[in-house]
């Protein structure tokens, strides 16, 4: 065989060999992210299920940081202590702080009893007072955003 | 400790492994004549894949020291880095004798099996994260120093246009102590700024409709900032204070996920960009470059071509062996690539680029895009701040490296002299490029075990 020919041959050969690569590559990342969605899913069907979200806006003296999200559930429990839904281990969060629930499509918020107090669009929420998306929930020092 | 073979990074490694023998086997082939036949007797001795074989060789020892070890560490980076490098190796030898450096490939050899024995040291030394977070200052500190000694060295060279003059002799070795900056720099961003993220995401100053950020307590990172850029600016590494700055603006970001920061950054950039374009004329020189106009080549002025033959000749003879390379390129080794100054080093994607053309030049690309997305999810998988910051400073260090010579190359930015990750000649480049990936190995490993359950 002439030896420009061969060294075409290899020429292509490495370009298509290059890409080969690179396609197993994307596979194997491909095949790796349907693991993990799948066990994400696992993990999602064996807890209840999430109804929406509190987005940190301002995290006062906490060192939460902004844009941290946390899941909602039908009931949710906010305070210190360790039996609640969502729980802020810093001292300017009452044991039991505020309360969270989801009915017919509604979210309302009700203070616990707590020492710093809840507030929604910076009015006391002593009452169950009705929230929607969007909404800008104060507990204690730290506002957090209602959203989905 | 715990044994599980990595199948995986053993089943990608094939292909690389492949292709680099190939590669081989054409360069070795490319010196004959080309219009000899080939037959079984004048087949090109084997021995001259023995720097291929060994550098797979090493490999695969690394990947069953890792299935030992560190047996849940990303099982991509490797041979994605692995790939690169060699190619890198293989494009030292070819430029090598045709710029009277026979052994420019052997050097790069040795510098990529440093860099993985460096790599593994990385990987077994740092038993915590913590260590790196805790003296960041120490960190800061010592890549200054490293700076500073190189900058007396610099003025004892007096000779700013030398393409040495950033060097550290240490004996035998010509050291950059830039390339090692650049990580003790992520290093200390990312540990002060997760420890300050929320001052940081809280409220500064006011300028108009923007916040900006609070600037007391990001004094001690613009300070960093600051004595970077000068030492750059004194020593002339255009491109090193480019990628500092990039990196920073890109950390910040990440930290505080405000795009306002980044906008105020990007001001503050073409501000300092402008004054160094008044102030400096080697400046002005890069920029001139980024506006000639190479296509109409036939109606230029005298002054135009005196432009191409004196001060813009690196980049208007890369641009030429570009397009010589056309889109499946001239095949390695049967090119011309060395019409182009620091070939081997800066200008190393133009020499790709011409011999393997414009497909080879976009696989090239995707394998960077690949290691930069790698790198990226090893930052989201990991759970501590400041490893999350740490992972994705150092991706970005080797995103935006690639982005900056490879827009200077092809005339997209102004040329600065920085290497093309893995593909440059040069040792302290290779070296520090494989700690990087040491630390990321560590990094993801740590998080596997974590997400586990058994850290």
């Amino acid at each position: 065989m002439p030896l420009d020919v061969f060294l075409l041959i290899l020429r292509i050969l490495l370009l298509i060999l290059l890409y080969l690569f690179l396609m197993q590559v994307v596979l194997t990342i491909s095949r790796d992210l349907r693991k993990t969605a799948a066990m994400g899913s696992e993990v999602e069907a064996r807890t209840p299920p999430v109804v929406g979200h509190l987005v940190v806006v301002d995290s006062g003296p906490s060192n939460l940081l902004p844009g941290t999200r946390f899941d909602l559930m039908p009931q949710t429990i906010i305070g210190r202590g360790p039996t609640n839904t969502i729980q802020l281990p810093y001292p300017f969060i009452s044991a039991e702080h505020t309360r969270l629930w989801y009915r017919n499509g509604v979210w309302y918020v009700q203070d616990a009893g707590s020492v710093n107090g809840t507030f929604l669009n910076s009015k006391p929420a002593r009452e169950p007072l009705p929230a929607r998306p969007g909404d800008l929930i104060q507990i204690g020092p730290v506002s957090f955003k209602l959203t989905p | 400790m715990t044994f599980r073979y990595r199948w995986k990074e053993l089943g990608l490694f094939i292909i690389p492994f492949l292709i680099l023998l190939l590669g081989m086997t054409q360069l070795l082939l490319a010196n004959r004549d080309q219009t000899s036949s080939l037959s079984t007797r004048n087949l090109p001795p084997v021995q001259g894949l023995i720097p291929i074989l060994g550098l797979i060789a090493l490999f695969l020892t690394v990947n069953i020291i890792l299935s030992f070890f560190f047996s849940r560490a990303d099982q991509m980076l490797l041979p994605l880095v692995g790939l690169l490098s060699g190619l890198g190796v293989l494009m030292a030898m070819r430029i090598g004798p045709d710029i009277n450096r026979s052994t420019l490939g052997t050097q790069q050899l040795i510098w990529v099996m440093l860099g993985i024995i460096m790599c593994m040291v990385t990987l077994f030394g740092l038993r915590r994260m913590q260590w790196l977070e805790r003296y960041k200052y120490t960190w800061a500190v010592l890549g200054l120093f490293l700076v500073c000694v190189t900058l007396v060295n610099t003025f004892h060279v007096k000779n700013l246009d030398s393409p040495t003059h950033d060097q550290l002799k240490l004996g035998p070795f010509a050291f950059q102590p830039s390339e090692l900056l650049k990580i003790c720099i992520v290093i200390f961003f990312a540990a002060y700024l997760s420890e300050n993220r929320d001052i940081l995401a809280g409220k500064g100053p006011r300028f108009g409709p923007f916040r900006l950020p609070p600037l007391r307590q990001l004094g001690p990172v613009f300070m960093m900032l600051g004595i970077a850029l000068l030492l750059f600016l004194v020593v002339r590494e255009l491109g090193l204070a480019l990628l500092i700055y990039s990196l920073f603006l890109c950390m910040i970001y990440l930290s505080s996920q405000k795009k306002s920061y980044v906008f105020f950054g990007l001001l503050l950039f073409a501000l300092l960009a402008f004054i160094g374009y008044s102030l400096f004329s080697y400046v002005r020189n890069r920029f001139a470059v980024v506006g000639f106009d190479v296509v109409n080549w036939q109606r230029w002025t005298e002054a135009q071509t005196d432009f191409a033959e004196n001060k813009g000749f690196q980049v208007v003879q890369g641009l030429i062996t570009l397009s010589s390379g056309g889109i499946l390129g001239a095949g390695l080794g049967l090119g011309h690539p060395t019409i182009v100054p620091v070939v081997e080093s800066d200008m190393v994607l133009t020499a790709l680029g011409e011999e393997l053309g414009l497909a080879g030049l976009l696989a090239l690309i995707g394998l960077y895009l690949l290691l930069i997305y790698r790198g990226y999810r090893i930052a989201m998988e990991s759970r501590d701040p400041f490893n999350q910051l740490l992972a994705a400073g150092l991706t970005s260090i080797f995103a935006l490296q690639t982005l900056i010579i490879a827009a200077g190359n092809i005339k997209l930015l102004p040329l600065t002299g920085i290497p093309l990750p893995f593909l440059s000649y040069g040792g302290s480049s290779v070296i520090a490029n494989y700690i990087i990936v040491g630390i990321l190995l560590r990094i993801s490993h740590n998080s596997a075990l974590e997400r586990e359950g058994l850290a």
